[in-house]
């Protein structure tokens, strides 16, 4: 057992807040050697796919290799989890990462291990985290098939070092090895989206969440550097016993005891955290990003890299709570970007898109539970959204492995009674009951637990933004089973997408097409399984795709319909996200929380009150300043109230969406929700929610084109400017040369004639001199 | 370590060069890869030799070679961490330089690698040198090899590329050397006897005219640090005295284009690091906004510019502009944070670009353009070649877990960290004329970095093939499609470099570390700045702390000053 040091308890009373109480709450244990495990497999893994397409492996042997390491590592993950002792931390070092001191004082090392934190908010996210990647390899198994070779290794390379990176996000012991994890699931995001690299809008979309997310990793770093720089430290456990003093002044009702730099901190933070979970105004590369092969949409789009931005400020929540500003700010940001997201998905007609937009909104849910001091809500709804969340890309992503890339709503119906398609169906209907909150599925509670807290909390325009979130469910409930109404239900017809496989026969046809757009080259792995975005291309991205006529006859093309891996993920994650309503319920580790993700929550870094236990309205007292008095909603306690309330807003979307897309759908390509749209405010906001607000379009007429301009005119200024002045000085002693060239003649009586004017010339000076 | 390793490691090039000569041109590559290996393990001999519990001190302890004693004059060679790691990266982009040639070099192959060899002796020459003679006759001497690799060997526009480097970066270095020259003047006639050892004679060792440096005044000292300044900012380069450097890196040959990167600029931010900010701490602190200004203006400037290139190779050459910013921007940081990060930024810069340098050398080789417009979606034809260039790239954008993330990490954690308004509040800031604003301002650059290169690796390696016009009928070159085992073999090792540096950096994290802190001491103890959590009050700007300057010195050159 290592205790904190004297040194930091010298250094907290360096911060002028008294000593505090650095005792029995902060120890930190030495963690497991094989917690390090847990990312190392999948690291050796990304090596083992290297090994494997240096060796030209054209089997599914990289999958194979992928799963069960993944699966050892998840189980590992299980394994971490029941070591934990109760309110347990313990640190696994690696190795020494970086190092740099300049004395021996506090703050004057700077140290970033190779170090694993284990406490229960890492057991949280890791078990879903290991638990999921394993599935979806499995899945991506059978998905990715058709590009065995080169392509497969390369798919599970980024596939295994995306997991490597997730858990040292996760799991790091300082903010320096998050940031690590959080810039290489980037790079992995990157990698995958850019799979089908032929396409230029699969490469425009990686670009672009590679910079969007950029922008906020610079806020990031700079949180991490201003975190140094007033902590004199990066590691968690030295980080978060020295905040505890301003906790105490929090609770004390003194804010201004609290330095504005400490304030800055988590806004700092924020900035990165709206970049990985795609929030305002960062949000616009996670539905491009909808260009990657399914299985990673399922995963990192969906289910584990978007929630780290939910995990550090959930890691960070200290930092949060002694900040005045930082989580209004949260909240403000995601209940906006909940609406503003829902209302794009319900305008869009591609369904892969639809649940992109759907994860932004949800994230918004996941920022606001957070920002509402229910760390708890929001933790959980992130457990629960990553279930139902990857079953229903999962099943898109089945719908468009058979239907050959089609994504169109309006081409697909009925899928579900197609022969073989049943299992896709139920398991969409699951995740949809999910995701629209249906009564007594886990994404019911989940959501309940954050739209409850909206009404409790007080705080800037918090029950407005409860208002805005009620609506946003409903929303959310019609836009989700829209999607179940046209495609999986009512009469059976469907259009193929333009992306054949080679089993059709139309190998040749398929092959010469690409041929052509690549001057010949071997196209092995040309972008078979991209898909048409349809009318949402990105701003400059191709237009090559969308004219192409597809090629498929609709009269010779079969279905295929998902095959056994592909069917036995569906039907567990499908288990798994009805299970997780259970997880509701269960008392966890101690059972004064709520459920098992409040256990969970209580023993880590993202409780409420650190290292110390209080009831609701006390530490909301000692939170935000109030009286400790409880919000009501209609009169009523609005946990209580809040069953029934979304219950009811879940049951109206549907409704809405079974009268204009089931009921009132004639036809498959048609519903009655097209007639609303010949009302003209109505099919004017259509077209701008479909257009997703403009917001592309804005920031390339405000950012993108102002730079490039800027960009060119410093271009010019350098050649023409800077690099013209340096010519002119080179030129200069050229032409004084070419200027005093024809003295130097060489003919004698010149020279002597100068020398004689010379000579006057000096005379003529003396002699003034003199005078 | 002892003495005559490092007098071999400048002779051994030199007498490769003779042998280059004197053989068969058929030979001569042979001879230079073999001579540059043999140098690179001498190397690798002499680092493990070298003490690094003591890596502060410069090593061997004493090292003089009389030269012209009557006039001080001597040869006097050793090295500390930073020294070191220094002459471990120029030795080993020696043997990579040359193998990355030989399929590139057709004629006058003997003036070539004989050139390129005798370069090699000059910069570890530079970065041994323990006095300003043996200093400068390398640091000049650069400029003779490079000279003739770019003005014989470039491509079109060679000549002039060439005359402009050399005249450009030679206009600097007199600056420079007027500079050094008045602080030996000022050590051996204003600086008492008893002073210290060496003081009051002519002496050329950098360690004794350091410690006269300091003595004089300000106003001196901004005059000679402005002198330095000028003449290593060129080689650098710092904006806005490096338009040189996109000429000459894109008519270079490849391997003069890896050197000039990879070592020869790295000559101008040793010289900032060796002689103008511990010789004149009191200016460099003054001047350390200024330049700290002028450094973010290039980053995001160069970095912008880089954007909107179509010549592939000046686009990595104004990213080098760019980069070299945060470089300069860590050394004027004045703390152990930023100098270790702008040591660790010459080290990985020089592995990284020099590698992207060797990439799109390959690229040339093959198809004859470096436009964008006519090349491009190489992945599909290069697959090897695709993954080399994807990974230099990231370690180039600063991704963490590869090299460039460290350097990038500390240069701009020491400038934001390098603030005397923070200092007095926070526990991890550190007295400084820096601070957040430009930490902040050079942190766009890490953005910018990610848009160009992006945009460069969306080009050259993603998208649908494309050649230039009639490649196929006129591709005589000898080369496979992807890269063949001579080229995968030059570039792992930079790659194997990049991954350890960026996982493991400690051990020259450390091995530098030691010789920065004395540094830091020194320029915090003379420039005037707050010692580490000194109560006194924060900056000294007029005269320096007491024992500094000696009154008497001070005064009589008030008045006598010229």
């Amino acid at each position: 057992m290592q205790t904190t040091t004297p040194q930091l308890a010298e250094t907290i009373g360096a911060l002028g807040l008294g000593a505090a109480d650095t005792g029995a709450a902060f120890e930190v244990a030495t963690g497991p050697a094989w917690a390090m495990l847990i990312p190392m497999l999948p690291l050796l893994g990304a090596a083992i796919m290297g090994v494997c397409a240096i060796m030209g492996v054209r089997s599914k042997l990289p999958a194979w290799i992928t799963v069960g390491l993944l699966g050892f590592s998840a189980v590992l993950a299980a394994a971490m989890y029941a070591w934990l002792p109760e309110n347990g931390r313990a640190v696994s070092v690696a190795w020494e990462w970086i190092n740099v001191s300049w004395g021996d004082e506090p703050g004057q090392t700077l140290k970033a291990n190779f170090g694993f934190y284990i406490d229960s908010l890492t057991c949280l996210w890791m078990l879903f985290v290991t638990l999921l990647a394993t599935l979806i390899a499995l899945y991506a198994s059978e998905y990715m098939s058709h590009d065995l070779g080169a392509g497969y290794c390369r798919f599970f390379a980024a596939f295994n070092l995306f997991v490597f990176s997730m858990a040292c996000l996760v799991m790091g012991d300082n903010l320096l090895l998050l940031f690590l994890g959080w810039e290489g699931v980037g790079l992995c995001s990157y990698l995958l989206i850019g799979y089908h690299y032929k396409k230029h809008s699969a490469v425009f979309a990686a670009k672009k969440a590679f910079i969007v997310n950029r922008i906020g990793d610079l806020g990031l770093l700079l949180g991490v550097f201003l975190t140094f720089v007033h902590f004199g430290t990066l590691e968690y456990k030295d980080l978060f016993p020295m905040v505890q003093p301003y906790i105490e002044a929090m609770r004390q009702g003194s804010i201004s005891d609290i330095p504005a730099l400490v304030q800055l901190i988590p806004v700092l933070l924020m900035i990165g955290a709206f970049g990985k979970s795609a929030q305002l105004p960062l949000f616009v590369w996670l539905p491009d990003a909808m260009e990657g092969p399914t299985p990673v949409s399922a995963l990192i789009h969906a289910a584990t890299m978007v929630t780290a931005g939910v995990y550090l400020i959930a890691r960070m929540y200290p930092l949060f709570l002694v900040s005045e500003w930082a989580l209004p700010i949260v909240a403000w940001v995601g209940g906006l970007t909940a609406l503003v997201a829902a209302t794009i998905a319900m305008a869009q007609f591609d369904i892969k898109r639809i649940m992109a937009y759907s994860t932004v909104s949800q994230l918004g849910f996941m920022f606001c539970g957070l920002a509402f001091l229910s760390s708890v809500g929001g933790a959980f709804h992130v457990v629960t959204h990553a279930f139902f969340k990857a079953t229903l890309f999962l099943c898109c992503g089945a719908v468009m492995h058979g239907f050959a890339g089609q994504l169109d709503l309006r081409k697909l119906s009925g899928v579900s009674f197609m022969k073989g398609w049943g299992i896709v169906g139920i398991a969409m209907l699951i995740g949809c009951l999910n995701l629209a909150g249906f009564p007594f599925t886990a994404g019911y509670f989940s959501k309940d637990m954050i739209l409850a807290e909206a009404f409790i909390t007080p705080g800037p325009g918090y029950q407005f933004l409860g208002v805005i979130l009620l609506l946003t469910a409903g929303i959310t409930a019609y836009y989700t089973f829209r999607v179940f109404f046209r495609v999986f239900v009512g009469p059976k017809h469907f259009e193929p997408g333009d992306e054949l496989h080679g089993h059709d026969g139309h190998t040749d046809d398929h092959h010469e097409e690409h041929g052509s757009s690549s001057h010949g080259a071997n196209s092995d792995h040309a972008d078979e399984n991209g898909h048409t975005p349809g009318d949402h291309e990105p701003l400059g991205g191709s237009v090559e795709e969308r004219g192409k006529k597809s090629h498929a006859d609709p009269e010779h093309f079969h279905p295929h319909a998902p095959g056994w891996a592909i069917n036995g993920v569906l039907v567990t994650l499908a288990i798994l996200s009805v299970l997780a309503a259970a997880l509701y319920f269960f008392p966890g580790a101690d059972k004064a929380h709520k459920g098992w993700a409040g256990g969970m929550i209580s023993g880590s870094t993202a409780a409420l009150v650190v290292g110390g236990e209080a009831d609701h309205p006390t530490r909301l007292a000692a939170f935000v300043g109030a009286e400790p008095e409880q919000g009501t909603l209609f009169g009523q306690d609005p946990h209580k109230i809040m069953y029934y309330v979304s219950g009811v807003i879940g049951f109206v979307g549907i409704a809405i969406a079974f009268a204009l897309h089931y009921a009132g759908r004639k036809e498959s390509e048609r519903s009655s929700a097209d007639n609303l749209l010949q009302v003209k405010p109505i099919r004017t906001a259509h077209r701008w929610a479909n257009a997703k607000w403009y917001v592309d379009e804005l920031y390339d007429f405000t950012l993108r084109k102002p730079l490039w301009a800027a960009s060119q005119i410093f271009h010019l200024i350098d050649k023409l400017l800077i690099d013209g002045l340096v010519n002119l000085v080179g030129y200069l002693p050229r032409a004084l040369g070419k200027g005093v060239r024809p003295s130097q003649s060489g003919v004698l009586h010149g020279y002597a004639a100068a020398m004689a004017g010379g000579l006057a010339v000096i005379l003529l000076i003396v002699l003034l001199l003199s005078l | 370590m002892s003495e005559s390793i490092l007098h071999v490691l400048i002779l051994l090039p030199i007498a490769t060069a003779a042998f280059i000569v004197s053989r068969p041109a058929n030979e001569a590559k042979t001879v230079a890869l073999w001579g540059s290996l043999i140098s690179l393990v001498l190397g690798v001999v002499a680092a493990f030799q070298f003490d690094w519990s003591n890596a502060g001190a410069m090593q061997p302890e004493v090292s003089l070679v009389p030269w012209l004693p009557a006039l001080g004059l001597s040869i006097s060679v050793g090295a500390d961490g930073v020294s070191m790691m220094l002459v471990l990266l120029t030795l080993l982009l020696g043997p990579i330089c040359v193998a990355a040639s030989f399929s590139s070099i057709k004629h006058r192959v003997k003036t070539y690698y004989a050139w390129l060899t005798v370069m090699q002796a000059a910069m570890v020459g530079v970065f041994i040198a323990r006095d300003i003679l043996l200093f400068y006759v390398c640091f000049e001497f650069t400029l003779i090899p490079m000279f003739v690799l770019i003005s014989i060997y470039g491509s079109s526009n060679r000549k002039a590329a060439a005359t402009k480097f050399f005249l450009y970066t030679f206009t600097g270095s007199i600056l420079a050397l007027a500079g050094l020259i008045y602080v030996i003047w000022f050590n051996a006639t204003r600086v008492p006897v008893e002073a210290f050892a060496g003081a009051g004679e002519w002496s050329f060792q950098i360690d004794t005219l350091r410690q006269a440096a300091v003595r004089m005044s300000p106003t001196e000292q901004g005059w000679v640090f402005a002198a330095l300044l000028l003449g290593f900012a060129v080689k650098v380069p710092l904006f806005p005295v490096h338009t040189w450097l996109p000429l000459a890196h894109t008519e270079a040959p490849t391997a003069g284009s890896v050197i000039l990167a990879g070592v020869l600029l790295k000559l101008g931010t040793y010289g900032l690091y060796r002689f103008a900010i511990p010789f004149t701490p009191i200016a460099a602190v003054d001047f350390a906004p200024f330049i700290g200004v002028l450094a973010v203006i290039g980053i995001v400037f160069a970095g912008l510019i880089c954007w909107v290139q179509d010549d592939v190779k000046k686009l990595v050459a104004y990213s080098s502009v760019s980069h070299l910013g945060f470089c300069v921007l860590g050394l004027f940081a004045l703390n152990t944070m930023g100098q270790s990060g702008s040591v660790m930024y010459m080290i990985n810069h020089g592995l990284s670009t020099g590698a992207l340098f060797l990439l799109i050398g390959m690229v040339y080789e093959r198809y004859h353009t470096r436009s964008m417009r006519e090349l491009g979606g190489l992945a599909a034809k290069m697959p090897v070649w695709s993954f080399f260039m994807v990974f230099f790239v990231m370690a180039s954008v600063g991704l963490p877990g590869l090299n460039g993330f460290i350097s990038e990490f500390m240069c701009l954690m020491g400038t934001f960290q390098s603030s005397d308004t923070l200092a007095g509040s926070s526990i991890g800031a550190t007295p400084g004329v820096l601070g957040p604003v430009f930490a902040i301002l050079a942190g766009t650059g890490v953005v910018i970095g990610a848009m160009y290169l992006l945009m460069m690796t969306g080009k050259m390696v993603w998208g649908p093939l494309r050649e230039p016009k009639g490649h196929d009928h006129d591709n005589h070159s000898e080369l496979p499609d992807d890269l063949n085992a001579r080229e995968i073999a030059v570039l792992t090792p930079l790659a194997v470099l990049c991954l350890v540096l960026g996982l493991f950096p400690t051990p020259v994290l450390k091995g530098i570390e030691a010789p920065v802190n004395d540094t830091v001491r020194w320029v915090h103890e003379h420039g005037g700045l707050r010692l580490y959590r000194d109560p006194a009050p924060a900056r000294v700007t007029e005269l320096s702390p007491a024992g500094v300057v000696t009154p008497e010195l001070a005064a009589p050159r008030a008045g006598g000053e010229r």
